[in-house]
């Protein structure tokens, strides 16, 4: 056991060391290091910056990411269950999904400004779609036997959709949330990273807009580096979150 | 089958007339053509774009860095999923290292990028390569493990040598996931192609949709998101339509959606 966990540190380990040794070569102080990237991280964390950063992001992924899980989940119940709902609708998600949210948001920036309404806006773009397709797919996954046996006790539409359809549909719902979570974090950093690059330096905040203050006004490739590593290890986390949110609230779908 | 496709063609365009019908609404009650013109000028725009190939000019330089990108993409994904899958003492000295990388998107790249390469080709393709990368790999080596093993078995009693096993044996069984893989990829490329491009290029969709905004010319704009849609759904279609032409044995459900 220890043996193959070991196995899988060697390469990264060895990765960095490489990175390490040639890098100290480099005959310019500009060039990062491991070691200077960890110097920074931790300066980074004790000025606080870097939290505060994440958590700007954080809260603008979450405002977005409400907004779409809101309209996109009861919309995709309602197409998943009535096939007439469906077939008007569908259009226009299909028409609108092949649209990368990151396309709009010069749209964005001439309607809600540079700041936090750009962004939600995008994040809620971004995450609207895999949250809706995997509702339609659970809600018309449902096994019709319960829709008849629900019919034939005389539930009314609402009931059988709270009742039935809902139950039936969350594994599926579970899991467009998760896409959609990890859809949404990337498309916060963008966001942010362009509206940082294409309407100056101020204003927008969060982590994406840091690393391109660090690029473009003060050239600190370590700091760039943090705020990547920072971006990976809280896309890490939401999805762990998610994941565990979800087998708490559904522990039958616990494989 | 003929009157059903001429209903949904119908439906489609009913509830596509519905949707410009409200903006068109909604762009008169604003009255600001700046912030939300009209379908009617959006449509203009496009048509002009196109007449004097500009439209196609962008369209066909993302076009270009997609395709340049995918197949540098699977270039490297697919022989190391390949070869991950089939041998566990790899995957167990990579696996962890994909694992690191993989959740730090390619747009939080960018930034670094920029720095090594400059504004220009280079860019997007890196970012866009490092994007269809991850999707490919991980499909690749999932569609390996899938593989029935009596099949390579079988073929091993045979006296297959090992190369002619994964070429014979594993490439054509995992095929079709594989396609489904590189449908991700392109998809996964496709969303970062517009960031890369709107930070970091000279030229491109991206590029174009940041020009128009920064000119005010909001028709413009849409034009171009439209035909970033436009482009998106045919790459997805084609990509579709090849895994049916590659693999016309494998059930339609693995193909679509």
């Amino acid at each position: 056991m220890t043996a193959r966990f070991a196995q899988g540190w060697l390469l990264p380990i060895a990765l960095i060391a490489t990175w390490q040794a040639v890098g100290s070569t480099v005959q310019n102080p500009r060039m990062p290091l491991p070691s200077k990237v960890v110097t920074a991280f931790l300066r980074m964390i004790a000025d606080g910056d870097l939290p505060m950063a994440i958590a700007q992001s954080l809260s603008r992924v979450f405002m977005g990411f409400m907004v779409a899980a809101s309209i996109a989940i009861p919309l995709g119940l309602a197409m998943g269950h009535v096939r007439a709902i469906e077939r008007n609708v569908d259009p226009l998600v299909e028409s609108f999904r092949p649209v990368a949210a990151i396309a709009i948001l010069p749209l964005a920036i001439l309607w809600f400004g540079t700041g936090t309404g750009a962004a939600v806006l995008i994040v809620a773009y971004a995450a609207f779609f895999p949250i809706i397709i995997n509702t339609v797919a659970g809600a018309k996954r449902i096994n019709p036997t319960l829709l008849q046996a629900a019919a034939t006790m005389g539930l009314t539409r609402m009931r059988t959709i709270r009742t039935v359809v809902v139950p039936a549909a969350l594994p599926s719902i579970g899991v467009g949330l998760r896409i959609g979570m990890g859809v949404a974090w990337t498309a916060i950093v963008a966001a942010e990273l362009a509206v940082g690059a294409k309407a100056g330096g101020g204003g927008s905040g969060g982590i994406g807009q840091m690393m391109f203050v660090f690029y473009a006004y003060s050239i600190e490739l370590n700091r760039i580096i943090v705020c990547m590593i920072g971006v990976g290890i809280v896309a890490l986390l939401l999805d762990r979150l998610i994941r565990w949110a979800l087998r708490a609230a559904m522990p039958w779908t616990a494989r | 089958m003929r009157t059903t496709r001429t209903r949904s063609v119908l439906i489609y365009l009913r509830t596509m007339a519905l949707f410009l019908a409200a903006w068109a609404l909604a762009a008169w009650w604003k009255d600001k053509p700046v912030l939300l013109p009209s379908p009617l000028a959006a449509i203009e725009a496009f048509v002009e774009l196109a007449g004097g190939m500009e439209l196609f000019e962008h369209a066909g330089i993302s076009l270009a860095r997609l395709l340049l990108s995918l197949a540098l993409a699977s270039a490297l994904a697919i022989p190391l999923g390949l070869a991950m899958g089939l041998r566990p003492t790899l995957d167990r000295v990579v696996d962890p290292t994909v694992e690191l990388l993989r959740p730090i998107s390619g747009i939080a790249w960018i930034p670094l990028a920029l720095f090594i390469f400059g504004i220009g080709n280079a860019l997007p393709v890196f970012i866009m390569t490092y994007a269809a990368f991850f999707p490919i790999l991980l499909g690749t080596i999932a569609a390996v493990r899938t593989v029935d093993a009596r099949l390579v078995d079988a073929a091993r009693t045979m006296g297959v040598p090992r190369r002619g096993i994964v070429t014979h044996v594993v490439m054509p069984a995992a095929l079709p996931s594989l396609l489904v893989a590189l449908r991700l990829g392109v998809a996964s490329a496709w969303t970062a192609v517009v960031a890369a491009e709107l930070i970091g290029a000279p030229s491109g969709l991206g590029y174009a949709i940041e020009w128009y905004r920064e000119l005010l010319m909001t028709p413009q704009v849409m034009a171009f998101i439209a035909m970033i849609g436009i482009l998106g759904y045919l790459c997805d279609r084609a990509v579709r339509e090849l895994s049916v032409a590659l693999t016309p044995w494998a059930p339609e459900s693995a193909a679509s959606r």
